[in-house]
């Protein structure tokens, strides 16, 4: 039982911690996660989402690593990229893999332990302040227990040139493994970042990852975050990400989820400031019994805010996908612009789609749209297709390559997209 | 912006016009709920044993449980042990012609415009009137009974069709399918019962006529509708209740069954006492509706205008369990001052090639709440199901609130799925378009509401139509946006 082991965890944790304002806060944190315990089915965000498979097994949180490691990331799409590297094993930080290019020291890319030490007030300011562990058992959890994890700390006016790049890898090669990542992205005002972060697996037992991560956009800054999970085998993922905007500021965010038995992503958009941009897309390749769920909202807390959500799915085997979206517009958050889709193609009658696209709106003067569809592929474009001579199966995948690359083009770091467009490509 | 407090204080003013009361010798039943106040409500209708187990079964699971909390309003908890479950005029009931209702029964239904007296014959509308427990009167009666259609009280129908009733009371609804439905198959006092035999289109439309009259009742009826195959029906059902400080609650179940290739359309306009404007008084409208297609190529119509309750909360449904049948699904709820609403629809795809489309319009304006709930489910064996689903909000004043939940499962690749959905206020240049064309604000608004909602207000018949049409009207008379 998880339980158990989490418990064992704790103390083991509390006995050697030293004390201050942080062991505090992990402490409240795990009172919380005990009070509410695991989520189960009957909560309504967990209604499609049953974590019984990871509750009823055993994790071990370990932070042995394994030569394969390295061959894993060098045959990575991204460890092709130019780019700042940081890269955790079972939430961990691997040195020799990870390399920072960026040459302004005023810019911090580190480890989320090695910046409570070296920039402690920034530390402080920000950690815990926007992912909230109220009511949310798995972030409580991650705040009570977690490892290590990425910090980047951009000050005012600054860019930063190549990406950051976390990567994490679970290594599963002796025993179920346990990972709870945390991250830590400041980016102060009229700066401009770009992450990519991404998931893989080793090993043939389970792991199981519970991440956060928390980013802070200060006035006007832009963040470029694109979210990869390619975690093959037994794998189960709890992803919450949370971005605090000010105003003005620009976030744009993608997802895709090409692999994984059960990935459950949280991602909270909250717009503290007047005129912010908030992009989200996403798009989920599902295959066998996997199953996964994107659960979105979107606070629009301040007036004249604009966002804009797209996710697709591809579904086959007996694959689920849940889907649940909440654009929320709060009281006098006028002249608000949401909007909202959520498209599903079905491959198999195997599979299952429960989609939940929700508005919760307290303002007059807004303007909110949101559609969901599920389906076949369109008839009359593979008529189109067939009639010019293109054999079925080469004009089913075009159609669906299409479908695809629309969410992946969103990535801004060409190279980047073109390889994930060959892995997508692959997927169908 | 002083225009639009203006306005919006002129729409909170806007008086309940069936407020009154009706004086009348009521006999009732002791206030609260016991194993004794359902032997008492059976026995006062002395209905056979069959019936009083049913009902005392239903009490047990009852008992069990507690009252549900997803919803997305609140409300002070109902003490139902304070409640009055029965209550009904002194008078006998058993009348062959309406010369032998209470004047001062047929004075009240008049007030509403809704006459008893047959001179409606040219309308073509039979009613049934239910006042407070049961009900009072049904015209036309004979006619109807000329093409074999039954069209009475459920209490005359659990004598004299018992069969009829056995077979389907409950197969929709059953007791143990929520809260309410559970309490409901307890005490339920009475309601229409129809039947349509096989191939038989009924040459009117049959309408029930609620009424609360008494203080501290709660109403609880049942309605049941069975179109056999081949045959059509169309029926009305339109609400009142006078205005009192307390809420009274009404939790209605309503089953309808359509064998094969039958039609059945249920239209609503619901107008009970909503409160006044400080959200005090009104009724809680916690009602159970659902239909099943039994048959093939059946098809149920649900149409709805809700403008009154406190609280409306209510998913009238259809399980498409026949290939080819079809389920629909047409609603305005408009929400003024303090009240509540979080209304939708289930669509269950059982069978092949089922259709199912949603329209819902929701209004809120004043400090008002609207929330439309829906479901739509394709089961695994649902080939080629198709849905489409619209449904649009519309915010006057902001202090209302629109939300929209609508939950979506599909577990068949061949469906076809449609969601939309969209929130605005009335837009500016839509009222400077008619200003300019010499409409004035007040009648450009009512212009551009009646456009959003013409799409659901087309499926009711006419004289409902044109009643819906007048009491949107007086609902939101002079809501700038």
């Amino acid at each position: 039982m998880l339980l158990e082991t989490i418990k064992k965890d704790f103390i083991q944790y509390k006995a050697q911690a030293e004390p201050g304002e942080f062991l505090t806060l992990r402490e409240a944190a795990f009172a919380e996660f005990e009070k509410l315990g695991f989520p189960t089915t009957k909560h309504e965000e967990w209604k499609y989402t049953n974590l019984k498979s990871i509750t009823d097994n055993t994790f071990q949180s370990t932070c042995e690593i394994k030569s394969l490691v390295n061959e894993l990331f060098n045959a990575s799409i991204e460890s092709k990229l130019t780019a700042n590297f940081l890269v955790f094993v079972n939430g961990s930080l691997v040195n020799e893999l990870s390399k920072i290019i960026e040459k302004d020291n005023s810019i911090v890319i580190s480890s989320l332990a090695t910046s409570r030490k070296n920039n402690q007030a920034i530390f402080n300011q920000h950690f815990g302040k926007y992912a909230k562990v109220e009511g949310q058992a798995m972030n409580a959890l991650n705040t009570a227990l977690l490892s290590d994890g990425a910090f980047v700390f951009v000050p005012k006016g600054k860019t930063v040139v190549h990406p950051v790049v976390i990567f994490n890898i679970s290594d599963a090669s002796d025993l179920n493994v346990l990972a709870q990542p945390r991250n830590l992205i400041v980016v102060e005002e009229q700066s401009t970042l770009t992450i990519v972060e991404t998931y893989y697996a080793t090993g043939t037992n389970a792991s199981f990852t519970n991440v956060v991560t928390e980013t802070y956009a200060g006035k006007s800054a832009h963040v470029e975050h694109y979210k990869i999970q390619q975690q093959a085998g037994a794998c189960y993922q709890n992803n919450f990400t949370q971005f605090f905007q000010e105003a003005d500021t620009n976030i744009n965010h993608v997802t895709l989820t090409l692999d994984g038995t059960l990935v459950r992503n949280n991602l909270h958009f909250y717009m503290n400031g007047e005129n912010c941009n908030s992009l989200l897309y996403g798009l989920y390749v599902t295959d066998n019994k996997d199953l996964v769920d994107n659960h979105t909202r979107v606070d629009h807390a301040k007036p004249n805010c604009f966002s804009d959500e797209k996710y697709k799915g591809i579904l086959k085997g007996h694959s689920t996908a849940v889907f649940n979206g909440k654009i929320m517009v709060h009281l006098d958050a006028q002249k608000t612009n949401a909007y909202q889709r959520n498209q599903n193609i079905l491959l198999s009658d195997d599979a299952t789609v429960n989609t939940k696209p929700q508005l919760e709106i307290f303002a007059d003067d807004v303007k909110c749209t949101h559609g969901a569809t599920v389906g076949e592929l369109d008839e009359e474009s593979m008529f189109y297709l067939r009639s010019r001579g293109i054999p079925e199966d080469v004009a089913r995948k075009l159609l669906l390559t299409a479908y695809a690359v629309d969410i992946a083009e969103k990535i801004k770091i060409p190279e980047l997209v073109e390889l994930l467009e060959q892995k997508i490509d692959g997927k169908l | 912006m002083a225009e639009e407090v203006d306005i919006i204080d002129q729409v909170v003013g806007q008086e309940y016009k069936y407020g009154f009361t009706t004086n009348i010798e009521m006999e009732t039943a002791p206030k609260g709920l016991t194993e004794d106040t359902i032997r008492f409500i059976s026995s006062k209708k002395t209905e056979p044993e069959w019936m009083l187990e049913y009902r005392l079964k239903a009490f047990k699971y009852w008992q069990g449980l507690t009252a549900p909390s997803w919803q997305n309003f609140s409300y002070p908890a109902v003490d139902y042990q304070d409640i009055i479950y029965y209550a009904a005029p002194k008078e006998k009931i058993t009348l062959d012609s309406l010369d032998q209702v209470d004047p001062e029964l047929l004075k009240t239904f008049e007030k509403l415009g809704i006459s008893l007296s047959e001179q409606k014959r040219l309308t073509g509308v039979a009613v049934d009137a239910v006042f407070d427990s049961v009900s009072i009167a049904t015209t036309f009666k004979d006619q109807l009974k000329e093409k074999g259609i039954i069209f009475c009280s459920m209490s005359e129908a659990v004598h004299e069709h018992p069969d009829l009733v056995k077979k389907y009371l409950s197969s929709v609804v059953p007791y143990t399918d929520n809260f309410f439905a559970a309490l409901n198959a307890a005490v339920f006092s009475d309601g229409s019962f129809v039947y349509i035999p096989k191939g038989v289109r009924c040459p009117m439309e049959l309408s029930t006529y609620f009424r609360i009259n008494a203080e501290n009742t709660g109403q609880f009826e049942r309605t049941l509708i069975i179109a056999d195959e081949g045959s059509y029906v169309s029926y009305l059902e339109g609400c009142t209740a006078p205005m009192r400080d307390e809420n009274q609650l009404h939790a209605a179940v309503v089953e309808l069954v359509a064998l094969e290739k039958a039609e059945i359309k249920y239209s609503t306009v619901q107008n009970w006492y909503p409160g006044d404007k400080n959200g005090k008084g009104g009724i809680y409208n916690f009602v159970t509706k659902r239909g099943i297609c039994l048959g093939d190529y059946a098809k149920i119509s649900w149409t709805q205008v809700e403008t009154g309750s406190a609280i409306t909360w209510k998913y009238p449904s259809c399980i498409l369990k026949g290939d080819y049948s079809v389920g629909e699904f047409f609603s305005v709820a408009v929400t003024n001052n303090m009240q509540q609403a979080d209304t939708g629809t289930k669509m269950i795809h059982i069978g092949k090639n089922t259709k199912s489309r949603i329209v819902s319009k929701g209004i809120s304006a004043g400090k008002s709440h609207n929330t439309y709930r829906g479901l739509v489910k394709v089961n695994k064996k649902a080939d080629k199901a198709r849905n489409h689903t619209q449904c649009d909000s519309m915010l006057i004043g902001d202090r209302s609130g629109a939300h929209t939940f609508p939950y979506i499962e599909i577990n068949n690749k061949s469906a076809m799925v449609e969601h939309e959905a969209s929130t605005s206020k009335i837009g500016e240049d839509q009222i400077f378009y008619c200003n300019q064309r010499g409409i004035g604000t007040e009648e450009a608004i009512g212009l551009i509401v009646n456009g959003f909602c013409r799409e659901v207000l087309n499926q009711l018949p006419m004289e409902f139509a044109v009643e819906a049409q007048k009491l949107l009207a007086v609902s939101l008379e002079g809501s700038v946006g």
